[in-house]
């Protein structure tokens, strides 16, 4: 327990002193943020389901501070402690994986929730965004959202061969997801082609799964289906590959 | 009293026989040496050794206990620096001894860590900060966090500078001066003929030779070179009692025997009136004999 407790704690500050998870954690979803309010205003548009922009962004960036934790800070730190023979080391010093592993989780959700508090503190004080409509199913659709996306980021840290290539690949997976996925132009003003791959992206369906709740549509049963699985997929198989290190 | 006994060990990577029937034993209180070129076997072995991989076969005991059945209490009770295995660049030396100081209940406080590997002044820097003496002593700090009664250190030295390569030897006899048992993995020869008690020369997965440094040298090479200049014919000193070879060529004379032969081909010369004036012996010492060692090939057809 002893161990476990500072385990967390540096865990927590090593996140803290890298200055890319940092940034796209908490700067950059705020920035865009403030960028969309600016442009879109806080009128129903249709083109947002008839929602008011603000509120369909505010709850969309729910799912991008996810995505950042996930696939940018999350696979480099994973991949790093591998590649420099971090975790072998613990190993040898009889930390159990399982120690380490509950911390980084909980380091993990600890920084997607400060990462969406922020933005939420944001939209309400410095804007006119209102909270979810539909409380819990909101909150039912970003736990689910971000358990499933962490176990992907695990997943991409622990088969990177090396933190460079979990970078890159964590990159090239979000910047077009943030993009596509209902974060950037609204579904509806996507071409037929980019919408069809817009529903092959897992970030549509996190997006999704915190958003329609928000908006009082009630929960997104397909997203929090896709996300469920890729959930027991993605943490099937890290777990797997952590037995055999 | 015996610390480690391996037996028969041997580890296989796919295709790759890293290790090939070894055995050796280590007593406490030694520093033991395994010394072997690149690719040897060396780290599988220590490895196994602390639990961390799981051999294909042999008998393998810490402490009287087997690592492979029983890692946790084989690592409680001993020490590790690996080889290839860094800290997090951002991580602070404090943070590092406190984290891993909380791992065991035994051991000293890491402030006290801190202040025997003089490691007060570096306290608060991260890891990538530190120069490549300042990590060996933190690693050292790090490997005897736990009071460890056996510690491994697995190239503990690897790209050190001379001068923090000395240094380092002076940590090593100082933990062996705290009554820690040392197993200290080199590719060094002359790390293992200045700290090491005993020593076993490993190769292509097997112990070639094993035995104390002196011991290797006497047995390997108990012959001697005598080189001298002299610009008459000395063929005849081939017939001299022991000489085995003798070479002349351009007034350079090499003669070579076992030990008494010194003795014997100086005498024959002075009986004929010969006194060179620059005759020197040169006995082989243990590069001579590692480089012989190894530069078997592992695995002539004889060999299987
Ligand atoms: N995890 C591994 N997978 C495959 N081959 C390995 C692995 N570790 C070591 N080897 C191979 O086993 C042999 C022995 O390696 P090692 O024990 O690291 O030697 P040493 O420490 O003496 O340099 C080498 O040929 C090396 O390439
Ligand atoms: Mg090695």
């Amino acid at each position: 327990m002893r161990l476990w407790v500072r385990l967390t704690w540096v865990e927590l500050k090593l996140f803290v002193r890298e200055p890319v998870s940092v940034v796209f954690t908490f700067a950059f979803p705020l920035v865009v943020l403030v960028v969309l309010f600016g442009v879109f205003g806080d009128r129903p548009s249709s083109a947002f389901g008839f929602a008011r922009p603000d509120d369909y962004y505010l709850a969309s960036y729910m799912a991008v501070v996810i995505a950042a934790v996930s696939l940018i800070a999350l696979p480099v730190h994973v991949a790093t402690y591998r590649e420099r023979g971090v975790m072998r080391r613990l190993r040898a010093s009889s930390v159990p994986a399982v120690t380490l592993l509950s911390a980084q989780v909980l380091v993990s959700l600890l920084l997607v929730a400060t990462g969406a508090g922020v933005l939420v503190a944001a939209g309400l004080t410095a804007y006119d965004a209102s909270l979810p409509v539909d409380r819990a199913d909101a909150v039912l659709g970003f736990a689910i959202a971000s358990l499933s996306f962490l176990a992907v980021g695990f997943l991409l840290g622990h088969l990177a061969r090396t933190a460079r290539a979990a970078q890159a690949i964590g990159m090239l997976a979000f910047l077009p997801m943030w993009l596509l996925s209902g974060a950037g132009p609204p579904e509806d003003l996507l071409s037929d082609g980019l919408q069809r791959v817009a529903e092959l992206l897992p970030l549509t369906y996190a997006v999704r799964a915190v958003r329609e709740p928000w908006l009082g549509h009630g929960s997104d049963t397909t997203a929090l289906a896709v996300l469920t699985l890729m959930l027991v997929a993605a943490g099937g198989l890290a777990t797997r590959r952590v037995r055999q290190l | 009293m015996t610390v480690i006994e391996v037996d028969g060990l041997h580890k296989r990577y796919g295709n790759v026989l890293a290790v090939d029937d070894v055995s050796f034993r280590v007593e406490a209180g030694e520093i033991f040496g395994i010394l072997g070129p690149n690719g040897a076997g060396k780290t599988t072995t220590v490895e196994c050794l602390q639990g961390l991989r799981r051999p294909d076969a042999g008998r393998l005991r810490v402490l009287r206990l087997d690592p492979t059945t029983h890692q946790h209490e084989v690592r409680r009770r001993i020490g590790s620096q690996l080889q290839d295995s860094a800290l997090p660049d951002r991580l602070k030396v404090w943070e590092a001894l406190d984290l891993f100081s909380s791992i065991s209940r035994r051991g000293p406080a890491w402030r006290d860590l801190l202040a025997t590997w003089d490691l007060d002044g570096v306290a608060d820097r991260s890891f990538a900060s530190l120069s490549g003496g300042q990590r060996q002593r933190l690693f050292v700090a790090l490997a005897l966090v736990n009071d460890p009664e056996v510690v491994f250190l697995d190239e503990l030295t690897q790209g050190l500078d001379p001068g923090a390569r000395r240094m380092a030897w002076d940590l090593i006899r100082e933990i062996r001066d705290r009554g820690v048992t040392v197993v200290l993995v080199t590719h060094y020869m002359d790390e293992v003929e200045a700290l090491c008690d005993r020593v076993a020369v490993i190769d292509h997965g097997r112990v070639r030779a094993l035995g104390t440094p002196r011991q290797l040298v006497e047995s390997a090479h108990s012959e001697v070179t005598v080189t001298f200049t002299c610009h008459e014919d000395v063929a005849w000193l081939a017939s001299t009692r022991f000489v085995d070879t003798v070479h002349q060529t351009d007034g350079t004379v090499v003669v070579i025997g076992p030990g008494p032969v010194v003795p014997l081909v100086a005498a024959a010369l002075v009986e004929r009136g010969i006194v060179p004036e620059d005759m020197a012996v040169r006995r082989a010492s243990l590069e001579d004999v590692y480089l012989d060692l190894i530069d078997r090939p592992a695995y002539s057809p004889e060999d299987r």
